[in-house]
């Protein structure tokens, strides 16, 4: 048995969960993220199913977290290989590339200005090499300057 | 007998109706052998038509020897099934009102409508089940022969016997209601049968227009039946004995025929009767509706032969005398079925010297001689009645037997039947010749032959009505008829004034008036005043003059036909040659028939006896007309010479000429021209009631498009704005789908939380 | 913006409605976009502390939030990973703030006293769900971010409706601690129920009886925090719940057979696609 206070507290930080899932599942264009975000909104569910639980010091609401966790791996495994699938098609993981359902005259969402990569490409540690580099034929490398 | 009768009765509309399914189901397998199920069914059902033709004779049998004694009625009532019942149709305050012109036996039958599947059997049916089963037998026999390699073999075998199981059906039948149901039926096989080339544009023309035309008639028929209903409230011919005791009178039934005031005159019976004189002017091709029966002609020869010529178009002449005490009860309506016939007899018989084309020639006659045929019928005397009906029989066999020969003729010239592109052909078709010349005697009335004594009753009957003091030593009961008329005409005055309802109301009371109280002071008033003999005077001599021209049209056919030069047109080609034994046997029995029918029946007087057994006709006001079996004298004079008159004019023009030239026709000047052009009739028609109708179907079929269309696709339009303004929203985008979603369910819970808010 | 809060004007309304338009404003400017600056980066972040702050004091005012130190650690990482697991551009760091969110909600089971949970939901879903997770990432997109991870759908809309929806579950929440005992949770626990009519047989049953330990314990559990939790869930599971656990487990199998039969369907194609492409 927990407090009504303690209850109220897992309650919260479980809809924060929910409703931060629900906002990464709407915006996030990854299908990757996008099962993170339904991971997260399970997440919230089940913190909330456990603080019912404890508060009502029933098993039910533990035992329904049990199986979340069974269905989530089920989906998960299922979903990434529709992911890959998908990925196979079109060579993306974009949920945007899939607009064959749209109606057949509208024409297909694009978006105009993607923005430019912005990251910073780290400039790795150089080591100095340290003794000799050993004598080697090219020919037989095994390395292939082409596949 | 009784029983054994009625059994038979039923095989007589069955075995054809048989033998129409076996074609239908067999014909293709049966190939050229289809006709094989209709005409056993048809050669069987005539088979029992002569029995039982015999069988009601022998009943008649006492009626013999002594015509001014009235015969004891003779029917036969089968009743199969009941078909529809409908308890207390008479409740409601329209009954009530209704109920006022009620004659007594409507009251006993409760209010109750059904109507039983039931057959009769009586003198007048067995005659014409006889001339349907046996002509329809040896039209069916010609057929084989001339319908031959015809593509829609089995189709046309199936339709003639369905044809006699309706005409059957349609004479046999004991209800107003099944009569009318047959009506329609006989006029389906008619339509079915016009355009049975269906591919030709003028075959299936003819068909709409006759099908058209008969629907003028048959709406007549329809009111008729209604206002029947109304007046007497059942729709059977016969009294119906019901298991509580009670009898329903029948309109035709033994209790309401032996009572003189059984039936309705005034306005009512009138109109009945008018509507009814409609019904059979459609079906009979009287004018003004005459006009689909030339375009029949459109048809197989054969299906022309028997339906056009000598059964269905004869319905009409059925359907009057039938009822016959219906129209005696009203001499305004009786006299204008005469005015109506012999008009019409009189134009289709001018508009017959001008044809060129010999089934249209045949068609006119038809038209006139059913014409005659009203004429008598009109007279509303039993010498009116039994000498239509005579006239019927022997019409049945010579017109028949012309047609099968104009059938024959056409055969042999590869399907010409234009008379001025061939002559001479009695040295190509002998039997053809010779059996179509028998049957021009008998049309155009020439002693012996069967036309000439019909024709001679006809004149007869009307000569009496035109000079009754005459004939008053002759028919000394006829005076004695004088008085219902007046009757039923202070009736009419009385009600003609007056609104219907109160005219019916009046109608009673001027039937309690028809016992003596106020009866003859009465003028005649209205359509009752053409009653009189200076009418009858001007339609004898309408009807001479018609038998003079049918006598001329009919040779100016066979001369143009068959005598001259031997000229063949080029579609003949081999088949220029006498035609088959199938197609020549019917024309020999018909023209035996044609030769001798009419003199064997005269002189026995057998039929007149026969069908003055019939119920309808031994109503005590037909019955009291009945005159001495004489053979007139001076009329057989009138008539056998204007015959000769036509002959040997025909014989002037055309005897021995080329065919090809007009001979007479320049003659005639103007009235050529009318006479050709029919009168312009189809004109008139045309500029009176097909281009309005065709106007104004333009003006619905614009509003139709404009304005209901136009209306259902602006509704239409509304869902397609819709599902155009947010179909934009269907991006393939699944997350926007899923977002939409979510807004939705914050919609509903934000309402929730509003509303439960504390 | 919300009904409900400026329907009860109050303090704690306006504090809610405040967070929310906070948390809206934060959600906004962090998820990516096309126009994204650090500055704007770092704005959010600061309203998203803000809106977190808020809620919790929201929380707390309406009686939410207690003060277990412990638990306001762990759920803060549980929240603040969760929101960067959303945000992150690149859906390897989103991975791993994903696997930090799993390490605070373990951490909340663990408070809340549930300890199997806690452990499970490390095993099952760092060990293997998210492992799995990298392994797709590692084949579908070796190079990092694309072009698509840095714009996002209806970021606006979306933010709005999430932050709409978190207020509402908190006020509902408030409202819930507010009127204590809520109407819904009035009835008598059911194992309380139970407890209390075994409570005289209580420890002879255990000992005595060995059939009925299975059973026994989690029926008469009063307290589901003790120190046996794991046999307790475990002894409900395959006691009650044992047809469950079945159908579970065929699920699995299920799932297992079936993505391994689409897997070597879609093989070939992707083959010659390779073969293809060198």
């Amino acid at each position: 048995m927990i407090p009504a206070t303690m209850l109220t507290n897992a309650l919260l930080v479980g809809a924060v969960l929910f409703c931060l899932g629900l906002v990464g599942i709407l915006t996030r264009r990854n299908l990757i993220v996008m099962f993170l975000s339904a991971e997260l909104m399970l997440q919230g569910v089940s913190v909330t199913l456990v603080a019912w639980s404890r508060y009502h010091g029933d098993w039910g609401g533990q035992v329904l977290v049990v199986f979340v966790l069974t269905v989530a791996a089920c989906e998960a495994a299922v979903a990434l290989v529709f992911v890959l699938q998908a990925f196979a098609s079109t060579g993306r993981l974009d949920a945007s590339a899939w607009q064959a359902l749209r109606e057949e005259n509208l024409p297909r969402v694009i978006d105009h200005e993607l923005p430019a990569d912005d990251r910073v490409v780290p400039t790795w540690p150089h080591l100095s090499p340290a003794g000799v580099v050993p004598e080697g034929d090219d020919s037989r490398s095994l390395e292939r300057d082409h596949v | 007998m009784q029983s054994s009768a009625a059994n038979l009765l039923v095989l007589v509309p069955l075995l054809p109706l048989l033998g129409a399914i076996g074609t239908v189901l067999l014909g293709r397998r049966l190939g050229p052998r289809a006709h094989l199920p209709a005409v056993a069914g048809i050669g069987a059902a005539a088979v029992v038509a002569l029995l039982l033709l015999l069988g009601t004779a022998a009943q008649v049998g006492a009626g013999h020897g002594d015509p001014l004694r009235p015969a004891e009625p003779v029917e036969m009532i089968t009743t199969l099934w009941q078909w529809a019942t409908v308890g207390d149709a008479r409740s409601g305050d329209l009954a009530g009102s209704l109920s006022a012109p009620v004659a007594p036996g409507a009251a006993d039958s409760g209010g109750t409508f059904s109507i039983p599947i039931a057959l009769r059997l009586d003198p007048l049916t067995a005659t014409l089940l006889t001339i349907i089963t046996g002509v329809g037998l040896l039209v069916a026999i010609y057929s084989i022969g001339y319908m031959h390699d015809d593509p829609g073999y089995p189709r046309f075998f199936a339709l003639v016997a369905m044809f006699v199981f309706s005409m059957s059906m349609l004479v046999a039948a004991s209800n107003f209601l099944l009569v009318y149901v047959f009506w329609e039926a006989v006029g389906a096989c008619s339509y079915l049968l016009i355009g049975f080339w269906y591919t030709k544009p003028e075959a299936a023309r003819a068909a709409k227009k006759a099908f058209l035309v008969n629907r003028v008639g048959d709406f007549g028929l329809a009111i008729a039946t209604f206002l029947l209903w109304m007046t007497y409230g059942t729709l059977d011919f016969h009294d119906t004995h019901l298991a509580d005791g009670t009898i329903v009178e029948g309109i035709l039934g033994q209790i309401r025929l032996a009572d003189e005031a059984g039936y309705v005159g005034g306005a009512v019976g009138t109109a009945i009767c008018l509507l009814m004189l409609l019904a059979a002017c459609g079906k009979s091709a009287q004018m003004p509706l005459h006009v689909w029966l030339p375009d029949a002609m459109e048809g197989p020869t054969p299906a022309s032969a028997l339906i056009h010529a000598a059964t269905m178009v004869t319905a009409g002449i059925y359907l009057i005398t039938r009822s016959a005490p219906l129209f005696v009860g009203c001499p305004g309506a009786l006299t204008m079925v005469s005015i109506v016939g012999a008009t019409t007899a009189l134009v289709a018989a001018l508009i017959a010297t001008v044809q060129n084309d010999l089934k249209r020639v045949l068609a006119y006659s038809t038209i006139s001689q059913l014409g005659y045929m009203f004429v008598a019928l009109g007279t509303g005397t039993m010498l009116g009645f039994t000498a239509a009906i005579f006239h019927l029989v022997t019409h049945a066999f010579f017109k028949a037997l012309l047609f099968l020969g104009a059938g024959s003729v056409m055969h042999a010239m590869g399907g010409v039947i234009d008379m001025r592109r061939f002559g001479g052909l009695r040295h190509v078709m002998p039997i053809t010749a010779g059996t179509f010349l028998v049957g021009a005697f008998a049309l155009a009335g020439v002693p012996p032959f069967a036309g000439f004594f019909s024709k001679d009753e006809i004149l007869a009957t009307l000569h009496a009505k035109a000079h009754p003091e005459a004939h008053g030593s002759d028919h000394a009961e006829a005076g004695s008829a004088g008085e219902r008329p007046r009757d039923s005409s202070a009736q009419l005055g009385d009600a003609a004034l007056r609104p219907f309802r109160p005219a019916s109301m009046t109608t009673r009371s001027s039937r309690r008036g028809a016992t003596g109280e106020h009866g003859s002071t009465a003028e005649k008033v209205g359509l009752d005043a053409l009653d009189h003999p200076s009418t009858w005077r001007l339609l004898f001599w309408m009807s001479l003059l018609t038998a003079g021209l049918t006598a001329f049209y009919t040779f100016r056919a066979v001369f143009m036909t068959f005598t001259g030069p031997v000229r063949v047109p080029k579609e003949a080609g081999h088949h220029a040659h006498e035609s088959p034994p199938a197609m020549t046997t019917p024309l020999l029995v018909l023209a035996v028939l044609s030769a001798l029918a009419g003199l064997v029946l005269f002189v026995t007087n057998a039929l007149s006896n026969f069908l003055a057994a019939t119920p309808s006709l031994t109503a005590p006001a037909v019955a009291r007309t009945a005159v001495p079996h004489v053979f007139h004298w001076d009329i057989a004079i009138q008539g056998t010479l204007a015959a000769a008159i036509g002959i040997a004019v025909a014989a002037i023009g055309h005897l021995g000429r080329r065919s090809d030239s007009p001979q007479l026709e320049r003659y005639l000047g103007p009235l050529g021209t009318l006479f050709a052009n029919k009168f312009y009739f189809d004109q008139i028609y045309a500029a009176l009631i097909v281009k309005p109708l065709e106007a104004l179907a333009m003006l619905t079929a614009f509003f139709d498009r404009a304005i209901v269309d136009g209306t259902v696709d602006a509704i239409g339009q509304v869902p397609l704005a819709w599902g155009s303004a947010i179909r934009r929203m269907q991006s393939g985008l699944v997350q926007r789908y899923a977002l939409a979603g979510v807004v939705g369910v914050l919609a509903i819970v934000l309402a929730l939380a509003w509303q439960l808010r504390p | 913006m919300d009904p409900v809060s400026t329907a009860t004007v109050s303090p704690s309304g306006l504090l809610l409605a405040g967070s929310v338009a906070a948390l809206a404003a934060s959600l906004w400017l962090l998820l990516p976009k096309a126009s994204d600056t650090v500055a704007s980066r770092r704005l959010g972040f600061l309203l998203g502390a803000v809106a977190l702050v808020g809620f919790a004091a929201t929380g707390r005012s309406l009686g939410c939030v207690g003060e277990d130190a412990v638990f306001l650690t762990v759920a803060g990482i549980a929240v603040i990973s969760g929101l960067a697991t959303i945000v992150t551009r690149s859906p390897v760091y989103s991975a791993i703030w994903f696997a930090m969110t799993l390490a605070g909600v373990s951490g909340v089971l663990l408070v809340l006293g549930a300890q199997f949970l806690g452990v499970a939901t490390i095993v099952v879903y760092a060990g293997a769900i998210l492992v799995m997770f990298l392994f797709v990432l590692m084949l579908a997109q070796p190079s990092g971010m694309a072009p698509y991870d840095r714009v996002s759908n209806e970021p606006m809309l979306a933010a709005a409706a999430g932050a709409v929806l978190l207020g509402l579950l908190t006020l509902s929440i408030g409202r819930l601690s507010a009127a204590e005992p809520p109407a819904c949770c009035r009835m008598p626990s059911r194992a309380q129920a139970l407890a209390a009519a075994a409570a005289p047989a209580d420890g002879a049953a255990t000992k005595d009886d060995e059939s009925t330990t299975l059973i026994a314990p989690a029926m008469a559990g009063g307290d589901t925090g003790d120190a046996n939790e794991v046999a307790h869930l475990g002894a409900e599971l395959f006691g009650r719940h044992l047809f469950a656990v079945e159908v579970a487990g065929v699920l699995l199998l299920v799932a297992l057979v079936g993505a391994i039969a689409v897997v070597s369907r879609g093989e070939a194609t992707e083959t010659d696609h390779r073969r293809e492409g060198r």
